[in-house]
């Protein structure tokens, strides 16, 4: 909200510094700016137009004839609302308008001796069509920066926080300033006699409506509104658009109260204040129809809505020029009505936003008679009817804050006595008592205002909270934790970062479109208002993210890429926290070298077994051992892909992404995926379980590392070679020479070489080891008889290679 | 000639070819030829046995000596040749120390991270636990249970994600505090890190951001003691002379709330674009629990008091490394993150 100083002080005997108002206005609560209004422009006064006649050779352009008083001046204008008789401003040669100096013009063969200016070319609004028009109890020939008050006055511009309507006026801010600086506040009531010639019918069929005050005034002269009714409008960021429209703005900003003028000719019969029909419709103010729903309260006759409560006005019924006889309104509806109705059907008026926070139901026939009184002024007519709907009028709740409780909160005391002294300042009506101090809550802090805790907040924020001294609290040790899963997802992020990959963060909401270039089900969460289409499913998997940031940076050539994230993805009733991982392209860019007979390249790219190298290694810290089988995620390599368990928990993956999948995403062949399953987040506060398909579950029930005695006998090796089917996945064979004698400390591939005809011949160092004593060469040589019966067994068409 | 010349002769041969000696193979040659077993002095010493014993003994005498004497001269040359061939052998293997290496380099941090972990790790080592909640959340606990009523005001204040399963993507990290007083009693102290989302469109906000959030409930925690955390935060984060403010404001689950402001750390409070021109920058939100919010969680406010605060991530990150657009911090153009090496 725009609130100029000068019209504040109005209500308050202040001369502070603009500036000063506005810190401290920060300081206690209320967000504010303070700018001048306008700045001063030389060379610039006002003038009546005498003549306007079109411009004989150029389109769209007006030859004007205009007079100071003494001096007469021709001006062209391009100006569409330019009018005989009318008061304009006159920038005269001399003057600088938006940077440019005014300077005789020829358009064709005639000569432009200045320019008639805009609200948007006079520096007060950002964009404005057609020139100013100032009303005609403006004088003619005085400097314009006089009239305008460009360049003087302070505007502050304020921010409330939603529980602070009381401050959405020139009223309620002078109350707010008068209670920071001590300064009591000033007020001139109206003096309004309203004749009782007609009845007024009116009607409330809801309860949303807790006051209305109708009052009817005949004979009224639609026209434009003085001048300083007018210029504070523009100073408040208004438009002016005619005395009897005016005024309701005019008394909507300075009291906080809303108000709407119908025009009587147009009601049928009584208002009634009731719910709209399902489906009714209303054609508002500003031209669009809008469809309504019975929660929704509308102000109407016998025949038809007249307006939407408390939200805007509907154009049936509208003061247009010709009207001379009004129904002026002053409402308070229900807050919460006001706003469903304002949020559903997407307005948001000044009316609205003040109703949604709260109107002072007890200053209505105040702010009501200042408006009429001012339509008296300006329109003329008489005021011949009144009503005042209002059933339960507003009692005061009292609210007790005991001292105590000041230093239970703030930590500081702060006496009874400041107490009330802050509170009646704030116009709280307030008492002390033995223990503390009583309040009355006024109606325009109602909303605000219910608990003792309110209070203390009020005394505190006026006192400031810079002046509390700062302590430092006794945390509990009672209260502490080490946050290990905390610190579990830290180790791990550091592991990668370690590790050569670069950590980003996607957005966790993703399209559907990439869900089926992964032949994956969409997900079923969805966010219903998405901003982007392309940002509204819930991804359940991080690797359709990554792939999103390798596409990204393909538009910037960078390829080789080594990234990981550590994040959620969104499952029906929890959530996971993973790690993904997507390398692809080179993790080292070397050169290549050759001296002599020495030659070979620095480069290293992403393979396979190296991508599943990086989760291995990862594996090794955690001390956990894995398992791979081939994987069937429909995005991996169908060769190249491997699901990773630990104890038949699946807890993983990693693979090389499906050709035809890089394809299409336009990435690299060579690119890896891989996902672990880090945490798991319940959603429901009462699912205590711990899955334990998770790494940090799985790491934090593995068991203690315990110390074992280093060996004290030597060990024995053996190499041994089979050949067995070139498709054996060589971990079952390692497993299998593994478990057949106890006496196995370590097994080791070494060699690996296809023979054809599908068999491959696979060498292992095998170490064996008894605990207890020395092997001799007939006991190893007895165990190896053993153990490759037993791998005879159970593998087909294994054969040991002598040799 | 006799034997003495001869084996005088012998010498200045054998001297004269280790002093020309090249290498150690050279050298080892004229070992072999002079004094192996079949070597010159050995043939030399074969007549002997023609001469008198006298002779004999004197030229066994002179022979000995001589032997002693060359042998000597190798190991002196052998000593030199060795070290010349380790020369050879190190010039040989010289390289190019500052040709790029061949290892992988650590990868780093993305800035809004870091600085989560970092503003987390202060909190930490101030006793407060880290607790965590899931993003998609009940509106009871987003909202409701945090004293904001359905059509209030206040919930305009966050633009909301709706979702298809009736709940709502977390407009801020607070809902953990509700969960966090729903299973453990007093005293709590936690912060809660973690992603929110907004359906903010324009460009100086991000639908997707983080948050930290701290709560501590106790007997008798005031509003000063959350001076004296903030205050020790701050000062840790931005350094001992930052300027700080606390300006009254409202939040639906703190009363009193404020907002803290920090000196402009990018024009020292003279006022810049970043400021705004005022000077301050808005940096956390915090105030008393309120005690509907106490209520909700069966928490009795006669005898409990807390505090809480939250404050975003992004904004302290961008401050921090000067990022002068928030969408460069998920765009995940690699150029952007590889910038920020060496930190947490
Ligand atoms: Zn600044």
């Amino acid at each position: 909200m725009k609130a100029p100083y000068s019209w504040i002080k109005e209500f308050l005997d202040i001369d502070l510094p603009a500036e000063k108002v506005a810190e401290k206005l920060n300081e206690t609560g209320i967000e504010t700016t303070v700018s001048k209004f306008g700045e001063y422009i030389p060379n610039i006064i006002t003038v009546k137009i005498l003549d306007v006649k079109k411009h004989p050779e150029k389109d769209k352009l007006f030859i004007c004839k205009a007079t100071d008083g003494t001096k007469e001046y021709e001006v062209i204008t391009g100006a569409s609302n330019v009018e005989e008789g009318k008061i304009a401003v006159l920038a005269k040669e001399g003057a600088v308008i938006q940077g440019k100096e005014i300077k005789p013009v020829n358009f064709g063969s005639f000569k432009s001796e200045g320019m008639f200016l805009s609200l948007e070319e006079l520096g007060i609004e950002e964009s404005s069509e057609g020139i100013l028009l100032l009303p005609d109890d403006v004088s003619v020939g005085v400097d314009a920066n006089d009239v305008l008050d460009l360049g003087k006055d302070d505007i502050f511009e304020i921010e409330i926080t939603p529980n602070r309507g009381d401050a959405l006026s020139i009223r309620g801010l002078a109350r707010e300033i008068g209670a920071i600086f001590g300064i009591k506040r000033k007020e001139k009531f109206p003096l309004v006699s309203i004749a009782e010639e007609i009845p007024v019918n009116i009607e409330a069929l809801t309860d949303k409506v807790y006051r209305y005050r109708g009052i009817i005034v005949k004979d009224v002269h639609v026209k434009e509104s003085p001048w300083d009714i007018q210029l504070k409008l523009i100073k408040s960021g208004h438009s002016p658009i005619n005395n009897i429209v005016d005024i309701t703005n005019y008394i909507l900003l300075q009291e906080g109260q809303p108000l709407h003028a119908f025009d009587l000719s147009k009601i049928k019969g009584k208002i009634i204040i009731r719910n709209a029909k399902d489906g009714e419709k209303i054609e508002t103010l500003d031209g669009e129809e809008k469809e309504l729903s019975s929660a929704d309260i509308v102000i109407a006759d016998e025949e038809k809505p007249l307006a939407i409560a408390g939200v805007i006005g509907g154009n049936n019924s509208k003061i247009e020029e010709n009207t001379t006889e009004i129904l002026l309104e002053a409402a308070v509806f229900d807050n919460i009505s006001v706003r469903k109705t304002a949020k559903r059907l997407a307005i948001n008026t000044d009316s609205s936003y003040r109703f949604e926070r709260g109107v002072d139901i007890e200053n209505l026939p105040n702010a009501q008679d200042k408006a009429l009184e001012l339509i008296l002024k300006t329109a003329g007519g008489k005021a011949l009817g009144e009503k005042d709907l209002y059933t339960k009028p507003y009692t005061p709740k009292e609210v007790k804050l005991k001292e105590i409780t000041t230093k239970r909160i703030l930590g500081e005391l702060i006496s009874k006595d400041e107490s009330a002294e802050i509170l009646n300042r704030l116009e709280i009506p307030t008492k002390t008592v033995e223990d503390g101090v009583i309040s009355k809550i006024p109606a325009f802090r109602a909303l605000d205002l219910e608990r003792e805790i309110d209070l203390v907040e009020e005394v505190g924020r006026v006192k400031g909270f810079n002046n509390l001294k700062t302590t430092y609290p006794s945390v509990s040790i009672e209260g502490f934790d080490k946050s290990d899963e905390y610190l579990f997802q830290l180790r791990t992020r550091d592991f990668f970062k370690d590790n050569g990959l670069y950590e980003v963060v996607t957005y966790t909401f993703v399209s559907e479109d990439i869900y089926n270039i992964f032949d994956l089900p969409v997900p079923e969460i969805r966010i219903e208002n998405y901003l982007l289409k392309i940002q509204s499913v819930m991804r359940d998997n991080l690797a359709v993210s990554l792939v999103g940031v390798l596409q990204e940076n393909m538009k910037f050539q960078n390829k080789d890429l080594s990234i990981f994230e550590i994040s959620s993805t969104f499952f029906k009733d929890f959530e996971e926290i993973r790690a993904g991982i997507l390398l692809s392209g080179k993790f080292i860019d070397g050169f290549y070298y050759k001296k002599g007979k020495e030659e070979f390249s620095t480069s290293e790219k992403w393979d396979f077994l190296k991508a599943k190298g990086i989760f291995d290694s990862y594996f090794s810290l955690l001390g956990i051992e894995v398992e791979y089988k081939i994987s069937e995620l429909p995005y991996l390599h169908p060769y190249q892909s491997a699901d990773i368990y630990v104890d038949e928990k699946k807890i993983g993956y990693i693979g090389k992404i499906h050709p035809k999948k890089a394809s299409t995403l336009k990435v690299p062949q060579d690119t890896f995926l891989g996902e672990l399953k880090l945490r798991y987040i319940s959603r429901d506060i009462e699912d205590t379980r711990h899955p334990e398909d998770y790494l940090y579950e799985i790491y934090k029930n593995k068991p203690a590392v315990v110390f074992k005695e280093l060996p004290k006998f030597p060990a024995v090796k053996r190499d041994l070679a089979f050949v067995v089917d070139e498709t054996l996945e060589l971990d079952k064979l390692i497993k299998e020479l593994k478990r057949s004698s106890k006496l196995i400390e370590e097994v080791k591939l070494f060699d690996i070489y296809f023979i054809g005809e599908g068999k491959k011949s696979v060498a292992f160092n095998l170490t064996f080891r008894d605990e207890n004593k020395s092997l001799s060469d007939e006991e190893v040589n007895e165990i190896v008889k053993n153990i490759v019966d037993n791998l005879k067994t159970k593998f087909k068409g294994l054969q040991l290679r002598e040799g | 000639m006799d034997l003495k010349q001869e084996l005088e002769s012998l010498k200045d041969e054998v001297i004269a070819q280790i002093n020309n000696a090249q290498d150690l193979e050279g050298l080892n040659k004229i070992r072999v030829e002079f004094l192996g077993k079949k070597g010159k002095l050995k043939s030399i010493l074969k007549t002997l046995g023609k001469l008198s014993p006298e002779e004999r003994k004197e030229i066994g005498q002179i022979a000995n000596k001589l032997k002693d004497t060359l042998e000597q001269l190798i190991k002196e040359k052998e000593t030199v040749l060795k070290e010349k061939a380790l020369e050879q052998q190190l010039k040989n293997e010289q390289l190019d120390i500052t040709l790029p290496s061949k290892w992988i380099k650590a990868g780093s941090s993305h800035p809004v991270i870091s600085t989560l972990i970092e503003i987390t790790e202060i909190f930490k080592s101030m006793g407060f636990s880290v607790k965590e909640g899931p993003e998609i959340e009940d509106e009871k606990y987003n909202f409701d249970m945090l004293n904001i009523p359905k059509d209030h005001p206040a919930r305009d204040m966050q633009d909301t994600f709706f979702l298809n399963n009736g709940k709502v993507l977390r407009t801020h990290t607070s809902p953990v505090q509700i969960r966090t007083m729903l299973k453990q009693k007093p005293p709590i102290s936690i912060v809660a890190p973690g992603r929110v989302y907004r359906k903010d469109a324009d460009p100086t906000h991000s639908p997707m951001f983080h948050q930290i959030e701290g709560l501590l409930v106790d007997k008798n925690v005031t509003f000063k003691d959350l001076k004296g955390v903030l205050q020790i935060f701050l000062e840790s984060v931005f350094g001992k002379d930052i300027p700080i403010r606390f300006r009254p404001s409202y939040f639906p689950f703190t009363e009193p709330s404020a907002e803290v402001d920090i000196g402009c750390t990018v024009c020292g409070g003279e006022g810049c674009r970043v400021c705004k021109g005022t000077g301050w920058l808005e940096i956390l939100g915090c105030g008393m629990v309120d005690p509907n919010v106490f209520k909700a969680v069966n928490i009795d406010p006669d005898i409990y008091s807390g505090f809480a605060f939250g404050l975003g991530i992004e904004r302290i990150a961008m401050l921090k490394y000067r990022i002068t657009d928030i969408r460069l911090l998920f765009t995940n153009d690699i150029r952007f993150n590889k910038q920020f090496k060496g930190i947490r």
